[in-house]
């Protein structure tokens, strides 16, 4: 069997999506494999408020601008746990739609495994709630890894040399 | 955390007491305030009407959508009021309001609430949940029916 040359975690800046960073480090650490962290701005739903008239033109662009910063503090906060542990990382931010971002990046890096945090904990059956991860997960051309367990993941990567 | 992590009978109430849109906005306020979700009432007010004042999130439909960001919260707030009775609040297409989602966000997580916000677009997009959401009798039902449960 062979192993993951190249492992995809996005990241969202929730809890469950560093968990899924801290997952990603220690793969890319023992299968020696690179790494790409993924932040997408999602305008895709920025559009969709401006539409509906809950985003005024000015109020959507500061939320912009707010979520590419927020874009840039959390892929730096990835990097660094990265490179604490020897692991380098490529990061990716990218404006649109999340699902498809992801689903792009993986067809255009050749990623064979992408890594998630946890999914959102209560689900409704309700055909309009869906999230942009689950989404991933299901069109994603490649095998997907769900980090779970946020104590037990820490300690795996704590433990890394 | 996505939207249907936020929903709890604490932040519900139905029906609405006020008559006015600037009571509902200072209602919706004390709901988080009552149910322990935050500290500081008057900045998370003056967040929430300061934007109000900009343009009103009265949609249409019935539907409003006050929101805000505040450093008084540091994660995202959410409260939901119902008014079968309707209220006026400049809304769109000039109907009475039923159905108020108000969402306070920390200025550092837009991405959250604004994903929090396109949920609650999607689901107010079907007349027919609309309309069981304003006929419900208590929080528990409201609850319920978001979930699907």
């Amino acid at each position: 069997m062979s192993t993951p040359k190249k492992i995809l975690v996005y990241v969202d800046g929730t809890e469950p999506s560093i968990t899924a960073a801290q997952y990603a480090i220690c793969l890319a650490s023992f299968y020696r494999a690179d790494l790409i962290a993924l932040y997408v701005v999602n305008t895709k739903a920025m559009e969709d408020l401006l539409k509906a008239r809950i985003f005024l033109q000015d109020e959507q662009m500061e939320y912009e601008h707010d979520m590419e910063a927020d874009a840039q503090r959390y892929l730096n906060y990835v990097n660094e746990m990265a490179l604490k542990k020897g692991v380098t990382i490529v990061p990716q931010s990218r404006r649109g739609s999340v699902h498809k971002e992801i689903v792009d990046l993986i067809n255009e890096e050749e990623v064979d495994l992408l890594v998630i945090g946890e999914l959102a904990r209560i689900r409704s059956r309700r055909d309009e709630f869906y999230d942009e991860t689950e989404r991933a997960m299901r069109m994603a051309p490649c095998s997907v890894l769900i980090a779970k367990d946020e104590d037990k993941v820490w300690q795996m990567y704590e433990s890394l040399v | 955390m996505a939207f249907i992590d936020l929903v709890q009978e604490k932040i519900v109430r139905i029906p609405l007491v006020s008559t006015d849109k600037a009571g509902v906005l200072r209602e919706l306020v004390q709901i988080l305030k009552d149910a322990g979700e935050i500290e500081d009432y008057d900045a998370v007010f003056t967040a929430i009407r300061e934007r109000e004042e900009k343009l009103s999130t009265g949609l249409e439909s019935g539907i409003a959508v006050p929101h805000g960001k505040s450093a008084a919260v540091s994660k995202l707030k959410l409260a939901l009021g119902i008014a079968p009775q309707g209220i006026d609040f400049a809304s769109i297409d000039g109907q009475p309001s039923r159905l108020f989602f108000m969402l306070v966000a920390p200025p550092n997580q837009s991405g959250p609430h604004v994903e929090a916000l396109a949920e609650i677009v999607k689901l107010v997009q079907s007349k027919a949940f609309c309309r069981a959401l304003t006929g419900a009798r208590d929080a528990r039902e409201v609850v319920e029916l978001i979930r699907g449960e």
